[in-house]
């Protein structure tokens, strides 16, 4: 039987989740980043997803493509975020590892230990399941540790991912050919569900003339042989025929077995090319040849070795209706000598492990249902590229996800679950007007190696983000939707206040207060200033702040913090280490009598967020704000300076000092300066620092 | 709307000298617009009143809230009980006069203080500058006037303008901030077509129904005690 569950829901996602495969929670750990908490940021991405280190490197960012700031200038590169992430967390993944120890009492079956079959492992281990994955190779990983070419993932990667996943408690058999040293029967009498994620790991050859001469190489093969340490012999000149990523993938990785000339022709123009086009475009700089809207009529052979490839001019690769139907001009011809020619025109399941009787199959397909990733076999799913066909990394883990879902239901009641749409919604794009008035920041770019010199190699090419690009590039996050919010119409005076002071005129009042989620770029400027108290921030609300104020205040001994004793409120944005950004201790307040909060642009504290730290005990509240000109928020650096006049004022009054608030800025590099401007700060306060001065 | 200022902390801070616990309520409606007495000037004032009076080693229980409008018994209900139930001895408003008025009628032996002094009723002239408007005179004239009051904007608030203090369109009392509000009348009526009105002298005002007249109170018979609400 086969229940039907609701379509899924969920509330509008930041269009970079929306645009993930596995909704990651992209503008989370963006955040996370910017805020120096690496171990909460890479919380969040394992939440999504169990390949963090391996997406780090090789994903296709279908986040970065929707990110809103392309609208400014140009996206947030999440993809080196969130390598940095893993690359700054080692440690602390190592010591979170912990083994479920099954309690279900059931046992699952996976073939295949690709992205797709090992993310619905580590799913079904996390719920309880014994798990054990099937893998022919010595080696776990599928098409990640064999097709994708070390330059672009290297192996210590990979392994940090398969040792997480493993260290739950996943049973690895690996050089274990399900068909050869075990029958899907068998695995099927001694387990409670199968899962087959046996991915394409055949590659297509062309039907023309000469393919079955010496030389003709299939790309999938020849990347598993370069993977494994055992290139084939090559010549001077290589073709690749192809144009997607894979094709890329044969044509650099023959470049780097020292190939002089290496050709890579395809039926699709530049910009038809299914490749990524900064795959392409490295492989250029790398000195490939393309030869575009070329597709192959003979291989020429000499002795029955390649000699060549005769091709054709390609007209059209797709129809009226978008269909792959290729139009050739038959007269436009040209020769060209090579040695081998590597075939990268598609990929296929090697279905040989199963035998009909076992599992259903049609014109050499696996039949399967992507409703419910079923076969036609009880208990037996399937998913990943054997199921959805040729995708990416996230796509195989996200439907990974979803068969360790269909699995376990299968389980639970022994049904089909047909696995619910999703209707995903997203803010959209961010509107122009609002784009407009957002200081523009550039983006930082991985650094990768010199062409001349990464071509000598399977040598990593990218340089991760080092702690400042990675802490720059993280703030550029619009924090889309985690801006101003009215807590309750109630407390709204309509005094437009908010509508007045808003840098981006996003805020606008009709009955009472509106800030458009989508539209607030989270400066905060409305909540400091509404005089009913009534705007929320959603991310980095100061009354959290002043939450977190007296937690450290309460862990401290008054009488033990050096006098005088000073709040520093300093600009998060402008750190380039988590130096300043990590959690004082007890003992560093109190020695120090220094108390950092670092908020994300000083510009939000209200009037009452540099008076109230008085009552804490504070003897001087210091704001330091970032460097001239400096601020991501025009507009914020007047308010705020208006604002600490307005409580100096109002402290003159209590009856404390002028110098008890000061306002300072910093110069060149911000790290540096607080140092030095929390010395003046003291020597301010301090000199005719008069019993009366303090308490 | 009604402006108010804030009164000076020390001021404030006398009234509640020889009280221990005390609320600052807030008006959440014209002075919260006006900047002077919503919740965050509430906050703002007791969190300054409690680090006054703990420096001067008298510390004392300072809260604050903010009704919606103090000048109504359903609103003010909640911070009466408040008041009473949770033993405060003072409490400071921060709403114009009238929400002082309403709730010392109201709190019996628990005196209240006023945190603002009410100054007019005006209007926002841009962002941060409220102007005075009308002056609640009892008997509006400004049919006579273009729609500009001399009472409420003129210095002297001459019925037949301008003064010889008009100078160049401002107003000698204080030309940086106030036009001479009978230059503006004349602009006004010139622009309405109704210059030659302005020969004619505008007689004096019943000034009654103005505060001359004692304690004014308006009924609005269609609600006003309703017989079904009380039976």
């Amino acid at each position: 039987m086969t229940v039907r569950s609701s379509t899924q829901q969920h509330k509008p996602l930041p269009n970079c989740s929306a645009a993930c495969p596995v909704h990651t929670d992209t503008r989370g750990y963006a955040e996370a980043v910017s805020e120096g908490d690496y171990e909460r940021a890479l919380e969040l991405l394992l939440q999504a997803n169990p390949f963090p280190s391996v997406c780090g490197r090789i994903c296709h960012h279908p986040c970065e493509k929707e990110c809103r700031r392309k609208e400014v200038d140009a996206p947030v590169n999440l993809r080196m975020l969130k390598r940095f992430v893993v690359e700054n967390t080692k440690d602390y993944r190592r010591e979170r590892r912990r083994r479920i120890e099954p309690f279900r009492g059931k046992k699952v079956a996976i073939i295949g230990s690709g992205p797709a079959g090992l993310t619905a492992a580590h799913d079904l281990a996390l719920l309880g399941y014994h798990t054990v994955v099937f893998e022919q190779d010595s080696r776990l990983g599928g098409m990640l540790a064999h097709a994708i070419p070390r330059y672009r993932l290297p192996l210590h990667a990979l392994n940090e991912d398969i040792d997480d996943i493993l260290a739950l408690g996943v049973e690895a058999k690996t050089g274990c050919r399900v068909g050869r040293d075990i029958s899907l029967e068998e695995i099927r009498e001694s387990h409670d569900a199968v899962v087959v994620a046996i991915g394409l790991s055949e590659s297509v050859t062309l039907p023309i003339p000469g393919s079955t001469s010496e030389g003709v190489l299939p790309g999938i093969t020849f990347l598993w042989d370069v993977a494994n340490g055992h290139p084939p012999p090559l010549g001077e000149r290589v073709l690749i025929i192809g144009g997607g990523n894979v094709a890329v993938d044969a044509a650099r990785t023959a470049r780097r077995l020292g190939v002089s000339r290496v050709f890579l022709a395809c039926l699709e123009s530049r910009e038809e090319m299914p490749a990524w086009q900064w795959e392409i475009q490295e492989a250029q700089e790398e000195g490939i040849e393309i030869l575009n809207s070329w597709g192959p009529k003979a291989i020429l052979s000499r002795k029955g070795k390649v000699a060549g490839l005769e091709l054709k001019h390609c007209t059209r690769v797709f129809d009226e209706k978008g269909r792959f139907n290729p139009q050739y001009d038959e007269a436009r011809t040209m020769t060209l000598d090579v040695d081998q020619i590597v075939m990268t025109i598609g990929q296929r399941a090697d279905l040989s492990c199963f035998n009909e009787r076992e599992l259903a199959m049609e014109r050499g397909r696996l039949m399967c249902d992507p409703h419910t990733l079923s076969t036609s076999e009880p208990g037996v799913f399937a998913c990943g590229e054997v199921m959805t066909g040729p995708g990416s990394a996230i796509q195989a883990i996200a439907n990974g996800h979803q068969a360790a879902r269909a699995v376990h239901h299968y389980l639970q009641t022994g049904e089909r679950l047909v696995l619910p749409r999703e209707e995903i919604s997203h803010l959209g794009p961010l509107p122009p007007r609002v784009a407009s008035l957002a200081r523009p920041m550039p983006r930082k770019d991985a650094a990768l190696s010199d062409p001349q010199e990464r071509t000598r190699n399977f040598s990593e090419i990218e340089s991760p983000f080092n702690e400042q690009q990675a802490l720059e590039e993280a703030r550029r996050c619009l924090a889309c939707a985690m801006g101003a919010q009215l807590e309750s119409s109630q407390a709204c005076a309509g005094c437009l206040t908010c509508a007045r002071v808003c840098p981006f005129g996003v805020a606008t009042v009709e009955r009472t207060a509106a800030m458009p989620a989508e539209e607030c770029l989270a400066c905060g400027l409305c909540a400091a200033e509404c005089p009913a108290a009534g705007v929320a921030l959603k991310r980095f609300g100061t009354n959290q702040m002043k939450k977190t104020l007296r937690e450290m205040l309460a862990s401290t001994h008054a009488s033990h913090i050096l006098r005088p004793f000073v709040i520093a409120y300093c600009c998060l944005y402008e750190t380039t280490g988590r130096q300043y950004l990590q959690p004082q201790s007890r003992e560093e307040i109190e020695s120090s009598g220094i108390l950092r909060v670092m908020v994300p642009c000083v510009g939000r504290l209200s009037s009452l967020d540099l008076v109230e730290p008085f009552e804490l005990g504070a003897d001087c509240v210091a704001v330091i704000a970032c460097k001239e000109g400096a601020c991501l928020y025009p507009g914020s650096e007047e308010l705020l300076q208006r604002r600490v006049a307005h409580a100096q004022k109002f402290l003159e009054e209590i009856g404390l000092k002028w110098a008890s608030l000061q306002y300072h800025r910093t110069q060149e590099n911000a790290e540096a300066s607080w140092p030095a401007i929390w010395k003046e700060v003291r020597r301010q306060i301090a000199p005719e620092s008069g019993k009366e001065a303090f308490k | 709307m009604i402006v108010a200022d804030q009164k000076p902390l020390h001021e404030v801070k006398e009234f509640v000298e020889t009280h221990q616990k005390i609320l600052v309520a807030g008006c959440g409606t014209c002075v919260t617009v006006c900047l002077s007495g919503g919740a965050a000037e509430a906050r703002l004032l007791a969190s300054g009143l409690r680090i006054a009076f703990q420096r001067a080693h008298h510390p004392k229980t300072i809260e604050d809230d903010t009704v919606l409008r103090q000048c109504d018994e359903e609103f003010v209900l909640p911070l009466l009980e408040k008041v009473k139930g949770e033993g405060f001895d003072a409490v400071i408003t921060l709403a114009c006069g009238v929400g002082v008025n309403f709730l010392a009628d109201r709190l019996g032996a628990i005196p209240v203080f006023p945190g603002v002094n009410t100054t007019f009723y005006g209007a926002v002239m841009e962002p941060g500058l409220w102007a005075e408007m009308c002056s609640g005179c009892g008997e509006c004239i400004t049919h006579l006037t273009g729609g500009i009051c001399p009472i409420a904007r003129c210095s002297k608030r001459l019925f037949n303008g301008p003064c010889g203090g008009s100078e160049k369109g401002r107003c000698e009392v204080d030309p940086l901030n106030t036009p001479c509000v009978w230059q503006l009348i004349y602009d006004r009526m010139k622009e309405l077509g109704r210059l030659h009105e302005l020969r004619n002298i505008i007689p004096a005002k019943n000034w009654r129904p103005a505060l001359d007249g004692g304690v004014r109170h308006t009924v609005r018979e269609r609600i006003y005690r309703l017989e079904y609400k009380n039976r």
